[in-house]
Order: C-alpha cells, then sequence, then structure tokens
C-alpha cells in the first residue's frame, strides 16, 4: 500500500515521521493507531477531522474507524484542551476526600469552568474517573501524571507551569 | 507475616535491575527457562494462583487452553493488564512503581509457558509515570540479554475504563473502539489479531517468579485450599492509614482493617466495598469473612481486584450508589442497549431523588431497570450498573426510604 497520504499533511515533518514510526512499531500496522493517536492530541490538543483523515490514510483504514476511535476514548478531544490538561478524579474515594471542594477550587483559580479553556490557552480543567491513587484523594493529574492530592496549594501553584 | 510481593519493598532501589538481582529478582526466569513448558504449568497449577485483576479464573487453567503449535501454527502473545481503573485498586500502580522488573520477570515466564515471543505490556494513559519506569526497566531487561528469546513492547490506553477488561484491551490494541467481545472463542484461542494470546494482570504474573522459585506446592500452602498465594489490597477511604497492604488469601477482613490503623477518627463502619466500586459491600457483621475469591463471593459479593474502601457511618448510600452509577454510566461503552440506557436511567433516576424529587415510583423503578440489564448484557460492566444500586438499596433501604417521602 502507498505509504504517503493522498491528502494534505496537516503535520510538520518531524510530527510525521513520529506518526510513521507508529505504523511500523508493533507486529502489525493497526496496532499503532492509539499511539498515533496521541501523539496527535498531545500536539494539536485535540483531533481535527483533518488529522484523522491523514492518520487513516496513513494507517490504511478507512476515515470512519479512526474517526470513531478518535471520539470513543476519553483522552481523546474533538475541542482544543489548554497547554497544560488538569484533571481532578471525582471516583468514590476521592469524592470522599472533598473533590467537590478542590473543583471549585480549580475553577475559581484558572477562572474558566470545565472543559474551557484559560484566554492565554495554557490551562484547561476537567473531572476525571478513577486515576489509579485512591489513597491520595483527590487525586490530581497533570498532562497525564498523578501529583498527590489536590491541595488549594498545589492548585495555586498550578499557574507557575510554563 | 508472610508476603511475597512487597517483601523487599523497603529496598529504596529495588525498581533498578541491579537490586532486583541482588534480591534474587530473575532467578524464577532462569528455572522456568530450564523447565520443560509443560512443567512450568503444572507447577502453577499446582500453586492455586489465580487471576488477581479481578475475575479470580485459574492461572495455569487459562494458559493450558492456548492451543499447541500444530493445531495453530503463527505467533502467540502475552500482554500484561497494566490498566487498573477500577475506583478503590491502585495496588497495580504500587507495584509497578515499586518493582517493574517483577512484572517484566513473570511476564517472560508466561511467554515461554506458551511459546510466545511477543509480550506486550499495556498501561493505562493516566500512569505515565508508570509508563517510563517501565520503559526503563525493559531496556535494563534487554540490556542484560533477558528479552533474547521475548521481544516486549509498551502501549498506552485512552481513558476508557472499559479497556481494562481482556477482550476490550485486545480491541483497543488492534486500534478499534474498546467494545468487549462476546466470548467463546476466549482471548487464549482467538485473541490479538485473531491469534492465542494470554492476557494476564499485573500482580498475577508478578507471583510468577516466587512459584518458579519456591515451588507450587509453597505458593498454595500460603492461603487457602482453592486459592493459593497471597493478594494484595488497596485500601481507601475513611481508614487511617490508607495505602498497599499484602496478606494471605482467606485474612480476615478485620485484621487487614486493623493493619491500616482502623475507620478514620474511630467512627463507626457503615460498610466495606471489598474489591473495587463495582462489588456490593460488606457490613459491620461480615467482618470476620475470609477475605479469599470464594468466601467473599459466598457472602454474596466479590473480592475483585482487592480495592477496598471503606465508608464511615456519615455516608449516605444514595450518594454512594449515585456516585458508582455516574461512574459507570460515563464508562459504559455503549454497545449493548440495556446497559447504555440503563446506566443512564438508573443514574437521573438517583440524582432526582438526591435533590429530593424522587416519585413513588422511583425506587420499584431501580430495581426494575437494574433486573433489566443483568444477564443481557456482554460484560461485567453492564452486570455491575444492574447490581451496584440494587445491592445498596437492599442493605441500607432506610437511606433511600427518607429521600422519598411517598415511596409506597
Amino acid at each position: 500500500m502507498n505509504s504517503t497520504p493522498l491528502v494534505g499533511s496537516p503535520f510538520t515533518p518531524a510530527q510525521e515521521a513520529v506518526l510513521k514510526k507508529w505504523t511500523t512499531f508493533y507486529p502489525h500496522k493497526e496496532m499503532g493507531l492509539v499511539e498515533a493517536l496521541r501523539s496527535v492530541q498531545e500536539w494539536d490538543r485535540h483531533i481535527r477531522p483533518e488529522a484523522a483523515a491523514y492518520v487513516a490514510e496513513l494507517f490504511d483504514l478507512p476515515f470512519n474507524r479512526v474517526w470513531g476511535v478518535a471520539t470513543f476514548f476519553p483522552s481523546f478531544t474533538t475541542k482544543p484542551t489548554g497547554k497544560h490538561r488538569i484533571g481532578l478524579c471525582h471516583g468514590l474515594s476521592c469524592w470522599l476526600a472533598g473533590s467537590p471542594l478542590m473543583a471549585k477550587r480549580l475553577q475559581e483559580t484558572l477562572g474558566v469552568a470545565e472543559r474551557e479553556v484559560t484566554k492565554d490557552g495554557r490551562f484547561s480543567w476537567e473531572e476525571m474517573e478513577c486515576l489509579g491513587a485512591c489513597e491520595q484523594g483527590p487525586a490530581l493529574l497533570v498532562n497525564d501524571r498523578l501529583q498527590g492530592a489536590a491541595t488549594p496549594e498545589k492548585i495555586a501553584k498550578l499557574k507557575d507551569l510554563e | 507475616m508472610t508476603k511475597v510481593l512487597t517483601r523487599h519493598f523497603d529496598e529504596p532501589k529495588l525498581h533498578e535491575l541491579e537490586t532486583y538481582r541482588r534480591l534474587g529478582g530473575y532467578k524464577g526466569l532462569e528455572k522456568a527457562l530450564s523447565m520443560p513448558r509443560k512443567d512450568v504449568i503444572e507447577e502453577v497449577k499446582k500453586s492455586n494462583l489465580r487471576g488477581l485483576g479481578g475475575a479470580g479464573f485459574p492461572t495455569g487453567g487459562k494458559w493450558e487452553t492456548v492451543p499447541p503449535e500444530e493445531k495453530s501454527p503463527g505467533p502467540r502473545y502475552v500482554v500484561v493488564n497494566c490498566d487498573e481503573s477500577e475506583p478503590g485498586c491502585f495496588k497495580d500502580r504500587v507495584l509497578v512503581t515499586r518493582a517493574p522488573h517483577q512484572v517484566i520477570e513473570g511476564a517472560l515466564i508466561v511467554a515461554h509457558a506458551i511459546d510466545a515471543h511477543d509480550a506486550f505490556i499495556f498501561v493505562r494513559g493516566e500512569y505515565q509515570d508508570q509508563h517510563d519506569i517501565f520503559a526503563k526497566a525493559i531496556a535494563e531487561a534487554e540490556a542484560a540479554g533477558f528479552l533474547k528469546h521475548c521481544s516486549m513492547k509498551l502501549m498506552r490506553g485512552a481513558g476508557a475504563y472499559i479497556s481494562g477488561l481482556d477482550t476490550a484491551l485486545l480491541e483497543t490494541m488492534e486500534g478499534k473502539k474498546a467494545w468487549p467481545r462476546q466470548p467463546p472463542p476466549f482471548p487464549t484461542v482467538f485473541g490479538l489479531m485473531g491469534r492465542p494470546t494470554v492476557v494476564n494482570n499485573v500482580e498475577t504474573v508478578s507471583m510468577l517468579p516466587h512459584i518458579m522459585v519456591n515451588g507450587g506446592e509453597w505458593f498454595a500452602k500460603l492461603g487457602v485450599p482453592k486459592s493459593g498465594g497471597t493478594v494484595v489490597f488497596s485500601i481507601s477511604g475513611h481508614i487511617e492509614k490508607p495505602g498497599v497492604y499484602e496478606f494471605p488469601m482467606g485474612v480476615k477482613l478485620r485484621e487487614v482493617l486493623a493493619a491500616a490503623g482502623g475507620i478514620k477518627g474511630g467512627k463507626k463502619l457503615k460498610c466495606v466495598i471489598p474489591g473495587g466500586t463495582s462489588m456490593p459491600p460488606l457490613l459491620e457483621k461480615d467482618l470476620d469473612i475470609a477475605m479469599d475469591f470464594d468466601s467473599v463471593r459466598a457472602a454474596g459479593t466479590f473480592l475483585g481486584a482487592g480495592g477496598m474502601i471503606v465508608l464511615d457511618e456519615t455516608v449516605d448510600a444514595v450518594e454512594v450508589a449515585h456516585n458508582i452509577e455516574r461512574f459507570l454510566t460515563h464508562e459504559s461503552c455503549g454497545q449493548c442497549t440495556p446497559c447504555r440506557e440503563g446506566s443512564a436511567w438508573t443514574e437521573r433516576i438517583l440524582e432526582r431523588v438526591l435533590e429530593g424529587k424522587g416519585t413513588a415510583e422511583d425506587l420499584p423503578n431501580l430495581t426494575r431497570v437494574g433486573e433489566n440489564i443483568t444477564g443481557k448484557v456482554i460484560c461485567a460492566l453492564g452486570e455491575t450498573v444492574g447490581v451496584v444500586t440494587r445491592a445498596y438499596m437492599t442493605k441500607f433501604p432506610e437511606d433511600f426510604k427518607k429521600r422519598v417521602p411517598n415511596n409506597g
């Protein structure tokens, strides 16, 4: 199959190289799809239809298959997130530990509602399902890295992130 | 107290190959490689090791169903499930952070047992730190020559709880929506890309090096007749010292709670969720039950993945049921109509009850919706949607009735 997509590329050559790497990293091409879409989400902070179309061609998959995956998984969004995507766990243990209060604190500190992006594009926050850190609730996640329990101090410090 | 997986957790550099080997690491793999595959499987069967990701299926018995090479020529795969996402469960995260080589060694033992040459570790996307720990450990293992017979690659998930279910995990790995498959065929026959695949949990594979070194009989004796060895509990909620605790299978629930310092602030216990929020809760009167797969099942709930959440007397069962059903509604994959619709209905009814707008029909409706899901869906998530609220309604009827004044 051809390896140069027919649709115009929405990516830089370096990004294209990363996506191409995912087509050969696993024993079967399509096994690299979720990782490739993770890369797209990281670069663009969301997945646009034209990006999905490019990925579909690269992986020899129908657009619908790729768009289906892109809209199924919670880590992928069709609307941009902030540069720093902040998650607050509201699973049962984190809720017992006071996640609703910390959600309020995030909204006040960052000045935006859940899933909205700050004007400078640096932050968005959202409540997330169990993050696997129930003993440190309410668990705080910044760009897929756990930060221990959310506290007013920790939330205030988020603004220091570049 | 007998500890298997967490025995050396006081060693600060246990995550590094040098320390792991100094403490006997990779001796289990060495032993396994010196044995015929059949004997490795026999040893694991003798150990009574059961899957610690939640299902409790006998591990050796699972491997045995992988068809022999002549019946199914071509590759076979090993997948380590590190997609722990059930509220209350965090032991995989701790096991990987402290002892990644224990997981890698275990996965290589599985590979030898089923004659696989490609292994994958599927790590949930939110465990980026653990993904990086694995990447470093795999590189160390490769440099030390442990990956000569079997490659090992990492793959990250993308935030879906359902990906943690074996068949949905395989779909995710194949670049598809994480829709569970309807077995049979089971993954050991038709797994990743249609090839025989063993999917084992992080904790399960971590046990294998120890079984190889000390023997299946030794492991079996640590536990109870049908559940061998130990189990690592994650404990959170209203408890003094939340964290990870390893006990022999069959330990009394009371003993586990005492080890974790007891109920926070000396309050009274309302209930304990034994295995993660999908499991019906246990009450004060159940504190002397033995924590192993079959005893917990006999008490009407499940050991699951050992994710215990302790709830004190101040908690309202309606709020708990609502929190859990909201999670399940969000995580329902949408494939089976009874689960997709029923989870959302259940959540909405509970929300209305919480807001004080409950009507006389709401409680019977919650029961009816639950009953109409159970047995009509492909996977355990759907089954749970139907079971959880009914369990809280049965055990704490007063909490529900007081919120619905004219409940009939």
